[in-house]
């Protein structure tokens, strides 16, 4: 056995004797981590919703209402010149008009004797080939004459995204709250084995034990206890995702919605649960050895 | 290998617990620090081991000023000398050889060194046979042994006890004395406090007595 098998051994050791303090502390820890995945999981999830809408839908550029035919014809070539757009399609006013009819389904009443206010501007509806290109198209395509608005044509866009703002925000406050917790709770099952072994410090001392050799089994100990909650806690996202994603997805309940397969997030979880375990619980021992230990 | 040049230390205040001493402990002596109670025996240990630093003065050991070392250092300075106290020290949820080995693992000692050394300092106090007890299966004169035992496991050249027998009859803390003749026959250097003065009478070696926190007797073959 070297000494640093030895020492991780000491780590193991104190948490076998704190079982009840352990698990109560990795219990918080746990907690912080599926909230912070959640995050981690809607985040995502938006995100590549809203690019593949953006991406299916276009973007819709309005046309100026004293537009003649000829201006018209200008400017769709000047759009077909932009780099990237795919496709290009013209809406009139009537089809504008037939459009938001569609989009309040059932209510049409809403809009009735709007026809007649002539209203809905005309305008084009771009499509593109990557998503990464859409700002700079979007951009291109407000510097033509005529064209006096460009917005992505998908308002359910904005409803997600202001959606998901809200809940994002929230979620990162409470995770934000837990983390400092679990710093905290992780530093007092570290001070309360620094109390339990202080007999045992104390004679490592005079025997010339070096700081370093003192306070090792101690890290180890945070350091298994975040590595531990970030695997269990990895295990249940990874097992409520599938199984939510498994039964939503084949269904209709969230309209366009998508949820993103698991293949393309499951690592990033797991990354950024064990360096978040391995922060708190390496963090939260560092804590309370400073303060504990003097060292 | 033990010099104190001028060693003056005040506690809070005005506790003089050692005023202006100069004493020398030359390489392989054994020396008795005898004197009554708060005169600054523990005290002078304590210097030793940097847990206390002096007001004025300077502490030699091995021919370095350990005044003037690092606080990174000290576990390095202190493993060089062995310490046994009164009440043993012992991990009582350890058994003997769990005890010194205990005491290898702080020095990283590789797996041989701890072999070898556990099997030597066992024999050294006698208490080969007894790996596997707990410390409170002994009598307190074996377990004094295993404190003696992981003091040497680390192969320190100084040696020094604080009333090693202060809690052992005389008939163990005679014993106990003949161990640590034999080890300073094997070239430790040790410094004893006591108050055990027939023991003192008997062997015949240094006796350094302080009172006050000042020398006020040391004899090369002295009495109590
Ligand atoms: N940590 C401390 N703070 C303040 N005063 C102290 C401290 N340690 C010791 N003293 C004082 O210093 C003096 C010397 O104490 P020391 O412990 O060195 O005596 P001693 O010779 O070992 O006594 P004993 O034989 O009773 O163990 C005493 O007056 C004691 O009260
Ligand atoms: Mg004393």
């Amino acid at each position: 056995m070297t000494t640093n098998s030895y020492l991780i051994k000491e780590g193991y050791d104190n948490l076998n004797k704190h079982g009840s303090k352990t698990i109560s502390t990795m219990l918080i820890i746990c907690a912080t981590m599926l909230i912070l995945g959640i995050f981690i999981i809607i985040l995502q999830n938006v995100n590549s919703n809203v690019e593949t809408l953006r991406l299916e839908q276009g973007l819709q550029a309005f046309i100026d209402d004293n537009a003649t035919d000829e201006d018209i014809a200008y400017m769709e070539d000047e759009i077909k010149l932009i780099e990237g757009v795919s496709e290009i399609e013209y809406m009139d006013k009537n089809e504008a008009y037939e459009d938001a009819k569609n989009q309040f389904k059932n209510q049409e009443y809403f809009l009735d004797g709007l026809e007649q206010l002539d209203i809905f501007p005309a305008s084009f509806i771009v499509k593109f080939t990557n998503i990464e290109e859409a700002e700079r198209i979007k951009a291109d395509t407000e510097k033509i004459d005529g064209i006096y608005k460009v917005k992505y044509n998908a308002d359910t866009i904005d409803a997600v995204i202001s959606i998901s703002k809200i809940a994002n925000g929230f979620l990162l406050g409470v995770g934000i709250v837990l983390l400092v917790v679990s710093i905290f709770i992780i530093s007092n099952t570290i001070k309360l084995a620094v109390y339990s072994n202080k007999r045992e410090i104390f004679i490592m001392r005079y025997i010339g034990a070096t700081n370093g050799f003192i306070v090792k089994p101690f890290i180890v100990e945070g350091a298994i206890m975040g590595i531990v909650s970030a695997l269990i806690s990895f295990i249940i996202i990874s097992i409520v995702y599938v199984y939510i994603y498994v039964s939503l997805n084949t269904s209709y309940a969230l309209g366009v919605f998508k949820f993103i397969p698991y293949s393309t997030i499951w690592y990033q979880i797991l990354l950024a649960y064990i360096v978040l375990g391995l922060f708190i619980g390496i963090f939260g021992s560092a804590i309370s050895l400073k303060k504990y230990l003097k060292v | 290998m033990i010099e104190f040049i001028n060693v003056t230390k005040k506690y809070d205040h005005d506790v003089c617990a050692m005023d202006n001493v100069n004493l020398k402990i030359n390489k392989g002596e054994f020396a008795f620090l005898v004197g009554p109670s708060g005169s600054g025996k523990s005290t002078f240990l304590k210097l030793m081991i940097k847990e206390e630093e002096p007001t004025s003065g300077k502490i030699l050991i091995d021919g370095k000023d350990i005044t003037k070392i690092k606080k990174k250092d000290v576990p390095f300075l202190r493993r060089k000398i062995g310490f046994v106290f009164q009440d043993f020290r012992l991990l009582y949820d350890r058994t003997v050889e769990e005890n010194i080995i205990f005491a290898l693992r702080i020095i990283e000692a590789s797996e041989r060194e701890i072999k070898a050394q556990l099997k030597a300092v066992l024999q050294m106090v006698g208490l080969t046979g007894k790996e596997k007890y707990y410390p409170n299966q002994l009598s307190g004169g074996e377990q004094q042994r295993v404190a003696l035992a992981r003091a040497l496991a680390t192969k320190p050249p100084i040696l020094i006890a604080d009333e090693p027998t202060g809690n052992l009859d005389p008939k163990t803390a005679e014993e106990i004395f003949k161990t640590l003749l034999e080890i300073n026959a094997r070239g430790t250097t040790i410094l004893v406090v006591t108050h055990a003065k027939d023991i003192v009478n008997e062997l015949s070696k240094r006796v350094i007595a302080l009172d006050h926190g000042k020398v006020v007797k040391d004899d090369a073959k002295g009495v109590y």
